[in-house]
């Protein structure tokens, strides 16, 4: 699955020094424009909504245990953005479905999950229901399949609403027509009858943040939301989030693999790997001095469209992920890392606070990132080296 | 820009990060999940035992079996017919493990009944495996044609087997077993074949009709590779698995179609037997002799139930989509 | 849509007359029709000969004879068998025979299929699931006429016996409160807990309903009385709008309740009505009882009002059904006598002779029905429960599912409105596709049963090796096929608003 490059779709609105000092490193933020930023919306403030804490997921198969995420920890504040970034298979998916209790019943969740204090894992089944959908919002990765085929657009919308308040179907279908219009959907009134199918794959997408803000919620959860759409789309959608999310005042955790969204729509990210947080803190921070290998890898397999850059050279991550089922011990990086020492290979490290405050990695040997003055040296290629 | 195809650098093998990935081949696969499945397991012994006891037994084609009664052969009756076997074991009462001259009884012509049920077994079980193979044969051929040449072929086969399937299957079986049950069970499974493979070939035309469209066959195609070759080694191997399980399927519902013709009197006309028309010969004795009825009912069900619980494995061998999770 | 019906039915058309060209030539190469003629050693019998020879043409050669039958298919006329016979009038009687017997067998085997299947899907890996799955195999498995020849005996013969004292057993209670037990136990979902509590009350409801039938000799008289009545009714009502609308909030569930109490009111107030009542007048009821449950349901739903009215219009038909069963099994005693005590019966459509009230009347049909559809019902039953329940598994699997449940909808909603609407799709395609099958189909349980209905036709006029009795029967049967298709296709664009049909 490879991206193509992304194409200027409309003219630069982002402070062009925003990530002067990162700017080597993270070329493909200026690529989405998001018309709105960061620093457009309201800020957060320091009120946490959402806390999860040390959250594990197993799943049972024939084959062994799978530990698709283990003990995830990461508060949300109120209309704060968190970015989630890591590969397939890093439990950033598994853990936010978690938080919405939409896991198949063969998981076994533990840890504790707070919405404004109280455990969701501990709720009656009755109340979690009560805040899926009112509270706490999803808008999933592919547009195509989320939306029922054989129910109307309007109809879709208006029961998100019914399921939570008693109301004349009217009404409902009214606020639906709204939702339409605040996502951009012309013709809202004649669109809420449609069927999916008669949707283009952008406009589903915004059906979907439609259907997510439909009730308030505190938080919405945006699973890899630009995934499965056109590159020229993906803007538009990420620029609609922002836009709704401070219209109904929400908080988002946005989850992607793509750093350039993270750099341009974040305030912090978590970095996860294998299940496991390996680095978090504010956003600029952690693209600008990593302290944990991986995170620098990420960083040096972005392709820069900057071709006078000296290290816009591609340093990708040697390897493949480890297998959930039989995880290595110690650091389960240690066999792709480039700074692993013989501690790595026995002793997981524990996610730390690092130099700066709020900074925190999983990493025995952060110090020597610290020291480096390019983090992405280490993953150097051997016809660079020869070079 | 996305991590998961840079992440994963070319060469990077499993050997290099001190970890040992176990490559399997497809077949191994499907032999380790197939084997995994208790009831498949269970019917191919199952299948096999009533396989082995059917033939070995009373004999075929002139060779003789360990049973020395022949299913032709009238006698006394001993105890009214009853059955000797006994499998109740004494300390629970019964008579303990014992065969008995008549382990399956007597008719009332004083045949011996085991015998004659395994004559049955034999004819049925040679008509659903002829049929099996007749029609999977024609099947694939067709639907392969047909799904990969598209244009006239095609057309020819989706009218056919428009015109097929307007047909019930028990109707144009039963107008075959009248023309051809006099023949004997050859003749009656390559008919009957040669009418139930509509099924099959739009099954196999469906998996062409997606997989020629696919990348590797594309490639293949660019290659100059001829069709022949690319219908045989690319297409072919890759629907295996749906051949392999509708054929088996179609074994179980041939043994249940030749019991239904030979008790409708469509199919093995006497004095030759099969397991369908036994039953129907001694419907009136299930009073009287009720186990005149049983056995014969029993083997159709094992046999069955069995290639049934065979071809469920071997879906769920096939199909990896399955992967099951524990609850 | 009308381009669309236009088109199938010109291909249809000519799918069907290559059809009949291709069993017409196989009917008459299947043997010789003058095969027990020419045993025959009857003075006349070279007459005898002739004269069939001639009614069936057998001097012309196969292809003349096809024509000439499709020329007088085109007229309208179906021919005469080879003893002379109007095949027109042999075929209307065996149409309505076959269809009495297989519509209710098809309909009841398509409702219970689905409900296991999608409760088996729901509860994937349960106790429950791997008893249906494994049951299904059977029914797959199972040869259809040993099963009816089973039935005969222990449904029929050995049940009569039983009825003449209908008491039950103790260790045939324990039996079945176990089964009982459990069914209950399986459907449990939750920890073990859970599910040997339910198990325990599975297993004591059971004992004691068991019990009481045997003690009170309920068999020997059946029928409920006002009080069960009103108990079942009430229950249906709960049950319905649990699946209609939720139970919150009320409306609609006292629109069901009042449903239930005033079918069951009705029942007394209407006993003379219903004393000896026509089809026309119960039609007439049935029409009465949804109008006002609609009225009902439109009255009390409040803001759920559309699932108001359906909870209430299926609870009045429901408890209508429940009074009905309950009059026939008032009838039973009478009915019992007249036959001799021997009430299941085995062969044929009804007892010759019979004559009673409307309850009688409808109970001797039943009472034939009831051993053919059993049997029609268990092979059929594994196909939909196996078919519903892969389709509900793919369905919940969808994205658009865990959508649903995103949204906070109450789980009956997830699987009703989003999963099961969905998966019917394909369920209708093979219900349509069966129907058609079972008119021809039934031929199996015909001959066992005695019943002298299309299948029964066919086998004579095979085995007589008489084309125009084999034709007419292949005309209806591919007819059917050839619409039921047609009807499946409209209602899977119907259904799926992806297909346009063109």
């Amino acid at each position: 699955m490879t991206t193509p490059p992304n194409v200027p779709i409309e003219p630069h609105a982002v402070d062009p020094h925003a990530y002067d000092n990162a700017a080597h490193l993270v070329d493909s933020a200026e690529e989405v424009h998001v018309g709105l930023t960061l620093d457009a919306v309201r800020p957060p403030s320091q009120e946490e909504i959402l806390r999860v804490e040390n959250l594990t997921v197993e799943f049972p198969t024939e084959d062994g245990v799978v530990h698709a995420v283990r003990g995830v920890s990461y508060t949300v504040r109120e209309r704060e953005v968190l970015g989630i970034v890591g590969e397939s298979g890093s439990g950033k998916s598994v853990s936010s479905l978690a938080v919405m209790g939409l896991l198949p019943r063969s998981a076994r969740v533990k840890g504790r999950i707070l919405f404004r204090g109280d455990d969701m894992l501990k709720m009656s089944p009755r109340k979690q229901r009560g805040l899926r959908g009112r509270k706490l919002a999803m808008v999933f990765q592919d547009p195509m399949t989320a939306l029922n085929p054989v129910h109307t657009i309007g109809d879709q919308l208006a029961e998100a609403v019914l399921a939570h308040e008693l109301m004349p179907r009217k009404i409902a279908l009214a606020r639906a027509k709204e939702m339409l219009d605040l996502v951009g959907i012309p013709q809202a009134e004649s669109r809420l009858r449609s069927y999916p199918h008669e949707f283009s794959g952008g406009m589903r997408q915004r059906a979907m943040i439609a259907m997510a803000v439909i009730n308030n919620p505190d938080v919405i959860i945006a699973d890899e939301p630009t995934t499965a759409l056109d590159v020229t789309v993906q803007a538009q959608i990420l620029e609609k989030l922002l836009e709704v999310k401070d219209a109904v005042n929400a908080a988002i955790v946005l989850i992607t693999h793509d750093l350039g969204v993270i750099a341009g729509m974040a305030h912090r990210v978590l970095v996860m790997y294998a299940g496991r947080p390996v680095e978090l803190g504010e956003t600029d921070p952690v693209f600008e001095k990593p302290r944990m290998p991986y995170t620098a890898g990420l960083l040096g397999s972005i392709p820069s469209l900057d071709k006078d850059s000296g290290s816009a050279r591609l340093r990708p991550i040697k390897g493949t992920p480890p297998s959930l089922i039989n995880l290595p011990t110690g650091c389960p990086f240690s066999p792709r890392c480039p700074l692993a020492t013989d501690i790595c290979r026995t002793e997981e490290p524990p996610l730390a606070e690092t130099d700066s405050g709020g900074h925190f990695a999983a990493c025995h040997h952060w110090d020597r990132l610290a020291a480096a003055e390019d983090p992405t040296e280490f993953f150097r290629t051997e016809s660079e080296t020869v070079a | 820009m996305t991590l998961n195809a840079q992440a994963k650098g070319p060469g990077a093998s499993a050997d290099s990060q001190g970890m040992t990935i176990v490559a399997r081949t497809q077949g191994q696969m499907v032999r380790r999940r197939f084997f995994r499945h208790r009831a498949a397991l269970a019917g191919m012994l199952v299948f096999g035992f009533v396989i082995v006891l059917a033939f070995s037994s009373i004999g075929f084609a002139g060779i003789p079996g360990w049973w020395d009664k022949s299913y032709l052969d009238t006698g006394s009756l001993v105890n009214q017919g009853r059955p000797t076997l006994s499998v109740v074991p004494g300390f629970l009462g019964g008579e303990g493990f014992r065969f008995g001259e008549h382990p399956f009884g007597q008719d009332d012509l004083g045949i011996d009944y085991f015998a004659l049920t395994m004559r049955g077994a034999q004819q049925s079980l040679i008509v659903a495996l002829i049929v099996g193979v007749v029609a999977t044969t024609v099947g694939t051929v067709v639907g392969a044609v047909a799904g990969y040449f598209r244009k006239g072929a095609e057309a020819v086969l989706m009218r056919l087997t428009d015109v097929m399937i307007t047909i019930p299957v028990l109707i144009i079986a039963a107008v075959v077993g009248q023309m051809t049950g006099k023949s004997g069970a050859v003749a009656l499974g390559i008919f009957l074949g040669l009418v139930l493979w509509p099924t099959l070939g739009r099954l196999v035309r469906g998996e062409f009709l997606s997989l020629r469209e696919k990348e590797f066959v594309e490639a293949a195609r660019a290659a100059g590779t001829s069709a022949k070759r690319i219908i045989f080694r690319h297409i072919l191997p890759n629907t295996v698995g749906v051949i392999i399980v509708a054929a088996t399927l179609s074994v179980a519902n041939a043994v249940l179609l030749e019991s239904a013709l030979s008790f409708l009197g469509f199919g093995i006309q006497p004095p030759d037997t099969s397991l369908g028309q036994l039953i129907n010969r001694y419907r009136s004795a299930m009073t009287v002799r009720p186990w005149l009825f049983w056995w014969p009912g029993i083997f159709i069900i094992a046999i069955a139930l069995s290639i049934n619980f065979i071809g469920d494995g071997l879906r769920d061998a096939f199909d990896p989509r399955q992967t099951r999770v524990r609850a | 849509m009308i381009v669309f019906i236009a088109r199938r039915l010109v291909i249809s058309f000519f799918v069907l007359l290559a059809a009949t060209v291709i069993m017409f030539v196989l009917t008459a190469l299947s043997g010789d029709p003058l095969e027990d003629l020419r045993q025959d050693n009857s003075p006349n019998r070279a007459a005898k000969i002739a004269d069939r020879t001639e009614r069936m043409q057998l001097d012309d050669p196969i292809p003349v004879r096809y024509l000439s039958w499709l020329g007088n298919v085109v007229r309208g006329d179906l021919g005469v068998n080879r003893d002379g016979h109007d095949v027109a009038i042999i075929l209307g009687d065996a149409l309505s025979a076959t269809l009495q017997l297989v519509v209710a067998a098809t309909v009841m085997a398509i409702i219970i299929g689905i409900v296991i299947g999608i409760v088996s899907a729901l509860r994937q890996y349960s106790g429950f699931d791997y008893t249906v799955t494994f049951a299904a195999f059977i029914c797959f498995s199972l040869p259809l006429f040993w099963v009816a020849v089973m039935l005969k005996q222990y449904m029929a013969i050995e049940f009569n016996n039983w009825l003449k004292d209908p008491s039950i057993p103790p260790t045939v209670i324990g039996a079945l409160a176990l089964l009982g037990g459990l069914v209950f136990g399986a459907l449990t979902a939750g920890d073990r807990k859970r599910r040997l509590l339910s198990f325990a009350v599975g297993f004591a409801v059971t004992a004691a309903l068991f019990t009481l039938l045997s003690v009170t000799r309920w068999f020997a008289d059946p029928g409920f009385g006002l009080p069960l009545i009103l108990a079942i009714s009430l229950a249906a009502a709960v049950g319905f709008t649990v699946l209609s609308a939720g139970l919150n909030p009320r409306g609609p569930l006292y629109a069901a309740l009042g449903a239930a109490v005033l079918g069951a009111l009705a029942s007394e107030v209407l006993r003379s009505v219903l004393a000896d009542p026509t089809w026309l007048e119960i039609i007439g009821l049935a029409l009465v009882t949804v109008a006002v449950c609609a009225g009902l349901g439109y009255a009390l739903g409040g803001l759920q009002r559309r699932q108001a009215i359906t909870a209430a219009v299926l609870t009045g038909l429901f408890t209508g059904g429940v009074i009905f069963v309950d009059r026939m099994l008032q009838a039973f005693n009478g009915y019992s006598a007249a036959v001799r005590g021997r009430p299941i019966s085995t062969i044929g459509a009804r007892t010759p002779n019979f004559e009673g009230d409307f309850w009688q009347m409808n109970l001797d049909s039943a009472s034939h029905l009831l051993l053919p559809s059993m049997a029609l019902i268990l092979i059929s039953l594994a196909t939909y429960t196996r078919y519903s329940r892969a389709s509900m598994l793919e369905v919940m699997n969808q994205d658009y599912v865990r959508t649903a449940r995103a949204k906070g909808l109450p789980e009956r909603t997830v699987v009703v409105k989003h999963a099961f609407r969905n998966g019917l799709i394909p369920i209708t395609t093979l219900m349509a596709v069966d129907f058609a099958g079972v008119i021809g189909g039934a031929v199996v349980t015909e001959t066992v049963f005695g019943w002298e209905g299309m299948g029964k036709m066919f086998i004579t006029a095979l085995h007589d090796v008489d084309p125009t009795p084999v034709m007419a029967f292949f005309i209806v049967t591919g007819t059917a096929i050839v619409v039921f298709n047609m009807i499946a296709d409209i209602l899977y664009a119907y259904l799926d608003p992806r297909i346009r049909l063109s």
